[in-house]
């Protein structure tokens, strides 16, 4: 396990990155950039600015940067239809609360209508993040965060890119651990495991933004 | 710090049920209760004191958690507590406006008539959308603290099943600036639990417990465990679970784990609790009005 990538908090973005590129060292390039998929339908391209001349590149902190980009470009889209809603206050009732989030994900699946998974989860970030969580899990506490994990957590169950979080489903726990290692999201997203998904969330909305099929390694 | 009871509630709980034991009669969950028998608790109910009561894993909408809902309005009316803090899992299921009144609003309807305030926190169950409830007080946040009315107290609801770092960060910074006496943290998953279903969560423990030594936590309250425990002093910090408001796991409590100090796996139980001074008394109460567990915790200093 590359203890550094998790002993201390990763606050920014670009430290995961760096962490995980520093975890890399010996191990095979990634599928660079420039091998991923095109952006599925109604996700636009959102990338990073390309390198400067002379700047070093490693591919799985691009990989990275690119999965940020588009989720910084989510959270903007979400809070532009967000601000068309009645704000919540902090006295709200249930009826407003749930007019509005009902609302917000109506409007989120029309705009995203027809998105396919990886729209944000790229191939190249599925293979990073997967790598990420295999070295969380392979060390010394692997088997008491997946403990963690999967209390509660249905196995069977399917999920679907742009649909509703289910409401029969608890929220898995995220340990602190794993979350160290992850990118810090926009306030909107959660990462959360279902099964063995792991799911980028839309918290406001409840919406599976995008997924990742078997993430949580066995 | 140690908990111990005063003579006077050692004579009192002559009529309670001993602490860590199970009711010797009949005690099926599922059936309806008798009339509850009279209550009898072994608070000293001072003018001054800071009176809250804590429930965790309640939002079902079951009888049982009506029933206990009552009792706790029972418990109010001799002993008037303020607050209730609610360490998670408040709505179990689906959220409409109509969930919030079967498992919330209409179970505690005479408590929030009568003033009383709730402080959630979250739970697995519970989405995060209850932040803005106005009856959780939870200010629009995940977590938050907030300081009692009297006494030197504050409270840290957390959010547990996502504890990131920035949480952490916050928590931190919010103990360090605080010059209350006493600074009690709930949330959701136990550190400490001899629960055979989820257990201790030692990964969250890992986190948290250097914090509360640091800062001189004496007390954590959380649930997700649907029993109630009272753990051993565990690096001179008692935790409680209090999970059974609404949902029960009978004979759930390993009797073997060694951390328990007192625990009730059989029946539904809320805490309440008053603070003064240097002294925190508590009772747990069942859905058939008795005392299971009781005594005093001195904070560290």
């Amino acid at each position: 396990m590359c203890r550094f990538a998790f002993r201390r908090f990763l606050a920014l973005p670009a430290a995961a990155a760096l962490a995980l590129a520093a975890c890399n060292r010996a191990e095979p390039p990634a599928q660079s950039p420039e091998q991923a998929k095109p952006a599925p339908a109604a996700q636009p391209s959102v990338e990073p600015a390309p390198p400067k001349e002379g700047q070093p590149v490693n591919a799985d902190a691009r990989a990275l940067e690119t999965m940020l980009a588009r989720i910084n470009d989510y959270a903007e889209r979400h809070k532009k239809l967000e601000d068309t809603l009645p704000k919540l206050s902090k006295e709200s009732t249930p009826e407003q609360i749930d007019r509005n989030q009902r609302a917000l994900q109506r409007l989120i699946q029309k705009e995203r209508h027809g998105v396919k998974p990886g729209a944000i989860f790229t191939p190249d970030v599925q293979a990073v993040i997967k790598r990420l969580l295999e070295k969380v899990f392979a060390g010394p506490d692997g088997a008491a965060l997946r403990g963690s994990i999967m209390d509660e957590n249905p196995l069977t169950i399917r999920l679907a890119v742009n649909e509703r979080y289910p409401d029969s489903v608890p929220l898995s726990t995220v340990p602190p651990q794993v979350l160290q290692g992850l990118p810090k999201l926009p306030e909107e997203m959660e990462f959360r495991f279902v099964g063995r998904y792991l799911i980028l969330m839309d918290v406001h909305a409840h919406l599976v933004v995008d997924l990742i099929e078997n993430a949580l390694p066995t | 710090m140690f908990t111990r009871l005063s003579a006077a509630a050692a004579a009192l709980v002559l009529f309670v049920i001993p602490s860590g034991s199970a009711s010797s009669r009949p005690n099926d969950a599922a059936a309806p209760q008798a009339a509850p028998a009279t209550l009898a608790l072994t608070l000293p109910n001072k003018a001054d004191s800071l009176k809250f009561a804590v429930l965790g894993d309640f939002g079902t909408g079951s009888r049982q958690q009506y029933e206990l809902a009552a009792v706790m309005k029972r418990v109010y009316d001799a002993f008037p507590y303020e607050l209730v803090i609610l360490v998670g899992d408040n709505l179990y299921g689906s959220e409409r406006p109509q969930d919030f009144k079967k498992k919330f609003e209409i179970p505690y309807k005479p408590l929030i008539d009568a003033g009383v305030k709730f402080y959630a926190s979250l739970g697995n169950h519970d989405a995060r959308e209850q932040r803005y409830y106005q009856l959780f007080n939870m200010d629009g946040k995940l977590y938050y603290t907030f300081k009692g009315s009297k006494q030197s107290l504050r409270f840290y609801a957390l959010e547990s099943t996502y504890m990131d770092p920035d949480q952490i960060v916050w928590f931190e910074k919010e103990l360090k600036n605080s010059d209350s006496a006493w600074k009690i943290p709930y949330f959701h998953h136990p550190p400490y639990s001899s629960g055979d279903r989820h257990g201790s969560d030692a990964r969250l423990r890992e986190v948290l417990e250097p914090l509360f030594i640091k800062y001189n936590v004496s007390v954590v309250f959380t649930g997700h465990d649907h029993f109630y425990e009272r753990t051993k002093p565990q690096k001179d910090i008692v935790y409680f679970v209090v999970g059974s408001g609404g949902q029960l796991r009978k004979g759930n409590v390993d009797r073997g784990s060694g951390i328990t100090a007192g625990f009730n796996d059989t029946d539904y139980v809320f805490l309440a609790a008053e603070v003064n001074g240097d002294e925190m008394w508590f009772n747990a109460v069942s859905r058939q009005a008795q005392v299971i567990d009781s005594g005093v915790i001195t904070r560290r200093k």
